[in-house]
C-alpha cells in the first residue's frame, strides 16, 4: 500500500493551528490539546474510518510539552509517522515514539535558542533602538525576529513532514547553541548601550545628577541582581532612592 | 470606553503571549506603544516600552515555570499612566511614568498566579475532550484547546484596567498633594529604567555578560563625554 499525501491545504491548516499550541496548556498533558488540536485535519485525511480516527487522536491526547516553536517539527514528522501507520508500513506506536524522543531535546534547544537568546536580544535591540532612534526601530527589530521565527517554524514543519527522523540532522546543521552564545553577548552588550542611552537623557533632560543617578542605579543594579536580589523590591529601592536624593538635593540647594 | 479599550488591548496581549502565535507583540516594547496608540497617547507608551522591555526581558516560560506575566503589567502601567496624565491635562512625563510603574508593577506577580489558576481550569478541559474523545466526537474534543484562550483573556482585560484605575486616582492626588515631588519622580524614573538595563543584561545569562554591560555602558558615555567636551572647547 503507498503512503498517502496529505493535500497543502490541509498542511496549512495543521500548520496554522500549530501557532495554537498552548491555548489550553495544563499540568496534566502540558500541550496534549494543542497537539490533538494542531494534527487533527491531517488525522481526519488520513483516517476516513471514524473508529481509526478515535484511535489515532487519542494516541495524541497523551502528554506533550516542547518548545511551542520547535514543536512546528513533530507535528510535522508526527504527520510524516502516521502517514506511514496509515499505509500500513509502521506500527500504531511509530509517532507516539517519534514524538517521546524528539520532544525533549527540541524544548531544551528551542528554550536555549529562542527565549533565552534571539527573543532578548531582538527585545534589547529594540528597545535600544527605540531609545537611539525612536518608533520605527522597534517595527524593524519586530519585523526581522518575526521573519527569522516563522521562517524557522515554517522550515521546522515542513522538513518533519518530509524527513521524520531525518529532521534531527538538520536541526543539528542550524548551530542553533553556537548561534544562542553570541546572540546572549550581543543582547548583554546592548542592554549597556540603552543604560548609557537612559544615563545621558537623564542628563540631558533633568540635569547632571540624574545621570550621575541613573549610571549608578545601572552599575549597583547589576551587581546586587547578579547577588541574587529580587527584581521588583530592587526596582522600588533603586527608584525610591533616587526620589529620596533628588528630593534632599533640592532641599539643600534651595535652603543654601 | 477608555477602560474597555484597555480591557481588550490587555486580553489580546495575554492570548497572543502564550496561547496563540508569540510573536513578540505582547512585549513590552510592542505592547506598550499599541496602548498608548490605542489609547490616544502613543508618546506616553514609547517613553516607557524600553524600560518595561528591559525590566522583564528575563520572563520567559521555560517548561514547566511560569514566569511573571509582563503584558499584564505593562497593560496596566500603559493605562495608569495615560488616564492619570489625562487627569493632569498633560502628556506622559517621567514623573507620572514611574508612579504607573509603582502602582501597577506588582500586577505582573499577580499575572502569574492567575496563570496557575488558569492552567487548573485547563486540566477540565483536557479532562472533558477526553470525554468528547471517549464518545468519539473528535471535533468537538480538539475544540476544548480554543476555550482555553478565555480565561486567559478576561483575566487580563479584568485585572489591566483595574490596575490602570486604581493609578490614574491615586497618581493625580500625589502629585497634587507633593507638587514638589515631580523632579525628583523624574530622576527616579531614570534611575529606574537605568536598573531596567541592568535587569535585562542580567537575564541574557551570558558569561560576558557583566564585561560587556559595564564595558558598553562605560564606552557609550565616554564617548558622549568627550564629544560633549570637545563641542564645548570649540565654541
Amino acid at each position: 500500500m503507498s503512503v498517502p499525501e496529505i493535500p497543502r491545504r490541509t498542511l496549512v491548516r495543521v500548520f496554522w493551528r500549530c501557532l495554537f499550541l498552548q491555548a489550553a496548556w495544563n499540568r496534566r498533558g502540558m500541550q496534549n490539546l494543542g497537539f490533538a488540536y494542531a494534527i487533527e485535519p491531517a488525522l481526519r485525511r488520513l483516517y476516513p474510518d471514524p473508529a481509526r480516527r478515535v484511535e489515532a487522536l487519542a494516541r495524541h491526547l497523551g502528554f506533550f510539552n516542547c518548545h511551542p516553536y520547535m514543536a512546528a517539527a513533530i507535528v510535522g514528522g508526527a504527520i510524516h509517522h502516521e502517514r506511514r501507520v496509515a499505509a500500513g508500513l509502521e506500527p500504531p506506536s511509530a509517532p507516539l515514539q517519534y514524538k517521546a524522543t524528539l520532544q525533549g531535546p527540541l524544548a531544551a534547544l528551542g528554550d536555549g535558542f529562542f527565549w533565552t537568546a534571539l527573543r532578548p536580544f531582538f527585545g534589547a535591540l529594540a528597545a535600544v533602538g527605540s531609545l537611539l532612534l525612536g518608533w520605527p526601530a522597534i517595527v524593524v527589530a519586530l519585523t526581522v525576529y518575526n521573519v527569522i521565527h516563522l521562517w524557522l517554524r515554517i522550515g521546522l514543519f515542513r522538513a518533519g513532514y518530509d524527513g521524520g527522523d531525518a529532521i534531527v540532522g538538520r536541526i543539528a546543521r542550524l548551530g542553533l547553541p553556537m548561534a544562542a552564545d553570541r546572540l546572549r553577548r550581543g543582547g548583554a552588550a546592548l542592554c549597556g548601550l540603552a543604560a548609557a542611552a537612559v544615563v545621558l537623557r537623564g542628563a540631558a533632560d533633568e540635569g547632571l545628577a540624574a545621570g550621575a543617578v541613573a549610571a549608578l542605579a545601572a552599575a549597583a543594579g547589576y551587581l546586587a541582581l547578579a547577588r541574587g536580589a529580587r527584581l521588583l523590591p530592587a526596582a522600588y529601592v533603586a527608584a525610591l532612592l533616587a526620589v529620596a536624593a533628588a528630593a534632599l538635593a533640592g532641599r539643600l540647594q534651595g535652603g543654601l | 470606553m477608555e477602560y474597555l479599550v484597555l480591557a481588550a488591548v490587555a486580553g489580546l496581549a495575554a492570548v497572543e503571549r502564550k496561547g496563540f502565535l508569540q510573536a513578540m507583540l505582547s512585549r513590552p516594547i510592542a505592547l506598550a506603544p499599541l496602548a498608548g496608540w490605542a489609547l490616544g497617547d502613543v508618546r506616553g507608551g514609547l517613553l516607557v516600552a524600553p524600560p518595561l522591555e528591559l525590566f522583564w526581558l528575563g520572563a520567559v516560560n521555560l517548561g514547566a515555570a511560569l514566569p511573571v506575566h509582563e503584558a499584564l503589567g505593562t497593560s496596566a502601567i500603559v493605562g495608569g499612566a495615560v488616564l492619570a496624565a489625562r487627569a493632569l491635562g498633560s502628556a506622559v512625563t517621567p514623573d507620572v511614568a514611574l508612579l504607573a510603574v509603582l502602582c501597577c508593577a506588582p500586577l505582573a506577580l499577580a499575572g502569574r498566579r492567575a496563570d496557575r489558576l488558569v492552567e487548573m481550569v485547563n486540566e477540565r478541559l483536557d479532562a472533558s475532550a477526553v470525554r468528547a474523545l471517549a464518545s468519539g466526537r473528535t471535533a468537538a474534543a480538539v475544540r476544548f484547546n480554543v476555550y482555553g484562550l478565555a480565561l486567559p483573556f478576561l483575566v487580563a482585560a479584568v485585572l489591566a484596567p483595574l490596575g490602570a484605575a486604581l493609578a490614574a486616582l491615586l497618581i493625580p492626588a500625589v502629585l497634587a498633594a507633593l507638587p514638589t515631588a515631580a523632579e525628583p519622580l523624574r530622576h527616579g524614573f531614570f534611575a529606574f529604567a537605568a536598573l531596567a538595563c541592568a535587569s535585562g543584561a542580567k537575564a541574557l545569562r551570558a558569561r560576558a555578560a557583566p564585561g560587556l554591560f559595564y564595558g558598553a555602558l562605560g564606552a557609550a558615555v565616554a564617548v558622549a563625554l568627550a564629544v560633549a567636551l570637545s563641542r564645548r572647547l570649540a565654541a
